[in-house]
C-alpha cells in the first residue's frame, strides 16, 4: 500500500477546507484547524491500478497570506495551492506560497486550484493569466467548484498520478 | 628433508657491485649466505610453511572456525544482541523458504509438538474462561462487585470498563510505528478491544501536534515532545531521526518500560535503515515489523488476593459503626442543600428575567441597536470589556461597572434575599444604594456585556435603565456610534439643526418634513437648507410656512405689474395725466425693493417699451426704447440701485395693429425676486 501526503495551501477563505470536504469524508474536526492550525484527512484510491492512501494535511489560511507554517510541510510528496478566483490577490498569494513550499519540499509534483468556478462572472482572474501560468510557470491548473464539485476530483487524481 | 629455498621469500639485498669483485664472484657470496640461513632458521621456515598451507586449504579454516564458532556465539550473545539481530532475518527467510519447499515434511517434524500444544491452548482457553466466570460471579455478589455495579450505572461506563479501571496497573492499547518527516503511520498494532482511529490519520495529526507543540512552546529550540497525557491516557513517544514509535497506555506502565520502547525502535531503525532513507510513501516492508511492535502490547493487573491490612478493617468496622449518624448528618445536610439549590435556581432565574426584561428596555429605545447582550464570560471583568468602548462614551462606561465590581467588596450590610432589579428603588440604608443592590443581584449570578449601536442623539443605555429603575452597574456596555434612521431620531436631529421658532410646527413622515406656521422667508429658506444636509431627510415641504409679508409684497407686485403708463405719438415723455401714476409707480417699486430686502430676497425689474403701428418699423423700436429708458432714468434718479433690463419692443406687441393708438403706445413693468420659494410669489416668474 502507498501512503502520500499531500498538503493544501493558500489564502485565508479561498476554500481549500470546502474542497476537501468534496473530496473526502472527514473524520477529525474543523477545531483542529483553528487550533492547531492543520486538518488531517484521508482519501483511498486506486490509480493505474495501484491502491493509494492520500493523507490531506489542509492548512489553516492566515491573513498573512505567505505566513506558512514550514513544519507542517516537511515529508510533504504533493501539495495543492488554492487560490479564489473572484480574488485577484489569492492568486499572487498562492503563487508565492508554491514558491515558499517548493523551497521546503524540492520539486515535487503540484497543482494549482482557481476555486469557485460557480462564480465565474464575478472572476478577477482572466483566462490570461491562467494561460500564461500553464505555458510560462508550466503549471498544472484546475478551475474547480467546492460546491458543486467541479473538477475535485480530477485534479486530486492527477495529483496522484503525477506521484506515483 | 631439506626445503628448498623460496623465491617468494624475501631475501637480504645483494651487496651491490661496486667494481672491486667479478660477478662470479658475487654468485658465489649469494650462495653462502643462503646457505647459512638454512642453517640457521630451518625450524622457523618449517613451521611458516605449515602454516601457509593450512591457510591456503578451505578444509583446514572452516575446521579450524568449526572447532571455535560455539565458543564465539556464546561469547557474542552475552555482550549484546548484535549477532542476533543479525541472524535473525536469515534464520527467518531460511525457515521460510524451507516452508515453503518442503510443507509436508515440515508438518510431520510438527505434529509432535503442534498437537500437545493445541491441546494446551484449548485447556488453557477453557481454564482462561472458567476463571473469567468465577470472577463475574464473583464481582457480581461480592460487596465489591455491587459498588462497581452502582458505579457502572452512576458515571454510564460499561461494567467491564469499571472492573477494568479498578483492577488495571497498566495496559497498552495501541503501539504506532512513524515515519518522522511525513508523519505517515509504516505500522501499527493494537490491543484487543481498543478502538482507534484510522492509524494514518492518528498519525499524520500527532506528528502535527508535535511540530505544532516543537513551533509555539520550544522556544526557538529543537525540542521533541515525548509525552502526552489525558486523563487516564497516556501517549509515550520515542524518537529517532528517521522514525519514531508511540505508544497509546492507560495506567503506570513498569519504569523500564520505555528502555523496550528504546530497544525496540533502534531494533526497527537499523533493520528498516534503507527503506526509511528512501521511503516514497510504500508502506509495505514494513509489515513485517508488527510481531516486533506486538512485544510492546501488554497489561498487568493487580492481584485480586492479596489480603487487606488489618488497618483498613478496622477503618471499615469503624465507618460501618459510625453510618447511622453519618447518614442522618449526610439526609439533613442534603435536605439542606437541596432547599438552598432550589433558592439559588429561582434567584439565577429571576435575576436572568430581569436582565432580559432589562435589555428589551435597550431594545425598544429609539437610537440603540442591541446587537449583543450575554453573560460576561468569567475572567473577563466589566472594566476590561468597557475599555474597548467608544471614546466619546467610555469615560461614563468604564466608571459604572467598576460601581458594580467593587461593590461587592465595599459594601458591608448586602441584602441576603434575591434583590431583583426592578426592586431597587435607590433606597438603601448604609452602603451606597446601588452596589447593595449590585452586590445582591450579582450573588444571583454573572453581570452581563452588552454590546450595542448608538446614536449621538440617543439617550445612553444607563439613563434609559435609571429611568425605569433598573441597575445599570450589572451590565457592561460598549457603545459603538452610528446615525439612527429611526423617525424619532431623525425628527430630533432636524429639530436641533434648524430650531423652529415658536409659531413653526414640524412633522415627520416617511422620510420628509413637513413644516407649518409662519416665519420669515430667509429663516424659511435657510431651514430648508440644512434640513435637507440631514441623514434620514427625502425631503422638506414648506408649503404649511407662510410669511405676514408675503402677501402685502405680492400686492405690490401686482400693483406694479398691472400698471399701464401711456405715451403722446412720436413722444418718450408721458402724457400729463399719467405722470402721477408713474411717480407713484416709482415710489411703490422702492417699497417692494424694500420689503423683498427685509425678506431676504433681490429684486430685478424688467422694463418693456412698446409703441403703436404708426411710422417705421426702426423708428417705432427706437422711441419704444427711448419709452423704457425714461422709466430707468426715473428709478436712477431716485437712487435705486435696482438691476434693471430694458426691452424695446417696438410695434410687435401693439394693442391695434393699424392707426395712431395711446393704448399701444405703453410701457410694461416685470418684477423678479430672487429667490423666490414662497407660495404666494410663486405667479411672479411664471
Amino acid at each position: 500500500m502507498l501512503t502520500k501526503k499531500i498538503c493544501m495551501l493558500g489564502a485565508f477563505a479561498v476554500g481549500k477546507t470546502s474542497l476537501v470536504k468534496q473530496y473526502v469524508y472527514s473524520i477529525f474536526s474543523d477545531d483542529y484547524l483553528t487550533t492547531v492550525g492543520v486538518k488531517i484527512s484521508k482519501k483511498n484510491i486506486a490509480v493505474n491500478g495501484v491502491d493509494m492512501n492520500l493523507v490531506l494535511w489542509d492548512m489553516e489560511g492566515r491573513d498573512a497570506y505567505t505566513d506558512v507554517n514550514i513544519s507542517y510541510l516537511r515529508g510533504a510528496m504533493g501539495f495543492f495551492v488554492v487560490a479564489d478566483g473572484t480574488r485577484r490577490d489569492t492568486l499572487d498569494a498562492a503563487l508565492q506560497l508554491r514558491a515558499a513550499a517548493l523551497d521546503v519540499t524540492g520539486p515535487i509534483p503540484h497543482c494549482l486550484l482557481i476555486n469557485k468556478a460557480d462564480l465565474a462572472p464575478e472572476w478577477q482572474v482572466t483566462r490570461e493569466d491562467v494561460d500564461r501560468m500553464r505555458n510560462d510557470e508550466g503549471l498544472t491548473t484546475f478551475a474547480t467548484c467546492a460546491k458543486t464539485g467541479q473538477s475535485v476530483e480530477e485534479s486530486f487524481r492527477t495529483l496522484a498520478e503525477a506521484m506515483l | 628433508m631439506t626445503p628448498s629455498p623460496d623465491p617468494a621469500e624475501p631475501r637480504a639485498p645483494a651487496p651491490e657491485h661496486t667494481g672491486d669483485t667479478s660477478p662470479a664472484e658475487d654468485t658465489r657470496a649469494d650462495k653462502e649466505i643462503e646457505r647459512l640461513r638454512t642453517l640457521l632458521f630451518h625450524r622457523e621456515l618449517l613451521l611458516l610453511e605449515q602454516l601457509r598451507a593450512r591457510l591456503d586449504s578451505p578444509d583446514a579454516r572452516a575446521g579450524d572456525v568449526g572447532s571455535v564458532l560455539a565458543e564465539a556465539l556464546v561469547l557474542s550473545s552475552r555482550e549484546d544482541d548484535r549477532l542476533k539481530m543479525a541472524m535473525e532475518p536469515l534464520v527467518d527467510r531460511i525457515v521460510k523458504e524451507s516452508l515453503r519447499d518442503n510443507p509436508h515434511e515440515f508438518s510431520e517434524s510438527l505434529f509432535p509438538l503442534m498437537g500437545p500444544s493445541i491441546r494446551k491452548s484449548i485447556a488453557e482457553s477453557f481454564h482462561a474462561m472458567l476463571e473469567s466466570f468465577s470472577k463475574s460471579m464473583e464481582t457480581a455478589f461480592s460487596w465489591k462487585g455491587i459498588r462497581w455495579r452502582l458505579e457502572s450505572l452512576r458515571t454510564g461506563k460499561p461494567f467491564s470498563e469499571v472492573v477494568l479501571l479498578h483492577t488495571l496497573v497498566y495496559r497498552v492499547d495501541a503501539v504506532y510505528f512513524i515515519h518522522s518527516a511525513t508523519g505517515i503511520s509504516l505500522a501499527s498494532v493494537m490491543n484487543e478491544g481498543t478502538q482507534s482511529g484510522d492509524s494514518d490519520m492518528v498519525s499524520a495529526m500527532l506528528t502535527a501536534i508535535q511540530d505544532f507543540v516543537n513551533d509555539c512552546l520550544a522556544d526557538g529550540k529543537k525540542e521533541d515532545l515525548d509525552l502526552l497525557r489525558q486523563g487516564e491516557y497516556t501517549l509515550l513517544v520515542e524518537r529517532r531521526p528517521a522514525a519514531y514509535l508511540a505508544c497509546v497506555l492507560r495506567g503506570a506502565p513498569p519504569a523500564d518500560y520505555r528502555a523496550h520502547m528504546r530497544a525496540c525502535l533502534e531494533y526497527l531503525v537499523m533493520e528498516y535503515a534503507g527503506q526509511l532513507a528512501n521511503f516514497k510513501g510504500d508502506t509495505g516492508p514494513f509489515a513485517a515489523s508488527r510481531p516486533r511492535l506486538e512485544k510492546l502490547l501488554g497489561s498487568r493487573f493487580v492481584d485480586e488476593d492479596k489480603p487487606l491490612p488489618v488497618w483498613i478493617k478496622l477503618l471499615v468496622a469503624a465507618l460501618i459503626a459510625a453510618c447511622p449518624g453519618a447518614a442522618g448528618y449526610v439526609f439533613y445536610r442534603h435536605r439542606e442543600n437541596a432547599a438552598r439549590a432550589a433558592e439559588d435556581a429561582e434567584r439565577r432565574r429571576s435575576f436572568r428575567a430581569d436582565m432580559l426584561a432589562a435589555v428589551d428596555l435597550l431594545r425598544r429605545e429609539p437610537g440603540l441597536l442591541v446587537i449583543h447582550a450575554a453573560e460576561q464570560p468569567a475572567g473577563d471583568t466589566p472594566s476590561s470589556t468597557a475599555s474597548a468602548a467608544s471614546p466619546g462614551n467610555s469615560g461614563q462606561n468604564r466608571d459604572t461597572p467598576q460601581e458594580g465590581a467593587t461593590g461587592e467588596a465595599a459594601s458591608p450590610a448586602a441584602p441576603t434575599a434575591a434583590a431583583s432589579l426592578s426592586d431597587h428603588t435607590g433606597q438603601g440604608p448604609a452602603a451606597p444604594p446601588e452596589q447593595a443592590s449590585a452586590k445582591a443581584s450579582l450573588d444571583a449570578g454573572t453581570p452581563w456585556k452588552v454590546v450595542c449601536l448608538k446614536d449621538r442623539l440617543a439617550r445612553t443605555p444607563e439613563e434609559v435603565l435609571r429611568e425605569h429603575g433598573k441597575d445599570a452597574s450589572l451590565f457592561s456596555f460598549t457603545l459603538i456610534p452610528y446615525v439612527s434612521y429611526e423617525p424619532d431620531m431623525v425628527s430630533k436631529r432636524v429639530d436641533l439643526s434648524i430650531q423652529p421658532p415658536e409659531n413653526v410646527s414640524m412633522r415627520f413622515d416617511d422620510g420628509i418634513i413637513y413644516l407649518s406656521g409662519t416665519a420669515p422667508m430667509h429663516w424659511t429658506l435657510e431651514a430648508r437648507r440644512k434640513a435637507l444636509t440631514l441623514p434620514g431627510v427625502k425631503d422638506v415641504d414648506i408649503r404649511g410656512l407662510s410669511d405676514p409679508r408675503s402677501a402685502r409684497l405680492a400686492a405690490m407686485i401686482q400693483e406694479v405689474q398691472g400698471a399701464s403708463v401711456e405715451f403722446p405719438l412720436g413722444k418718450d415723455v408721458p402724457v400729463p395725466e399719467d405722470m402721477p401714476k408713474l411717480t407713484h409707480l416709482v415710489d411703490t417699486l422702492a417699497a417692494v425693493q424694500r420689503l423683498a430686502a427685509e425678506m431676504g430676497m433681490a429684486v430685478s425689474l424688467t422694463i418693456y417699451g412698446h409703441a403703436d403701428a404708426v411710422g417705421s418699423v426702426a423708428r417705432n423700436y427706437d422711441i419704444s426704447q427711448a419709452r423704457a429708458k425714461v422709466i430707468a432714468a426715473m428709478l436712477y434718479a431716485r437712487g435705486s440701485g435696482m438691476p434693471l433690463a430694458l426691452y424695446g419692443l417696438g410695434a410687435d406687441y401693439a394693442r391695434k395693429s393699424e392707426g395712431p393708438d395711446q393704448s399701444s403706445r405703453r410701457i410694461e413693468l416685470r418684477v423678479h425676486l430672487s429667490p423666490s420659494v414662497v407660495p404666494e410669489l410663486d405667479f411672479i416668474n411664471h
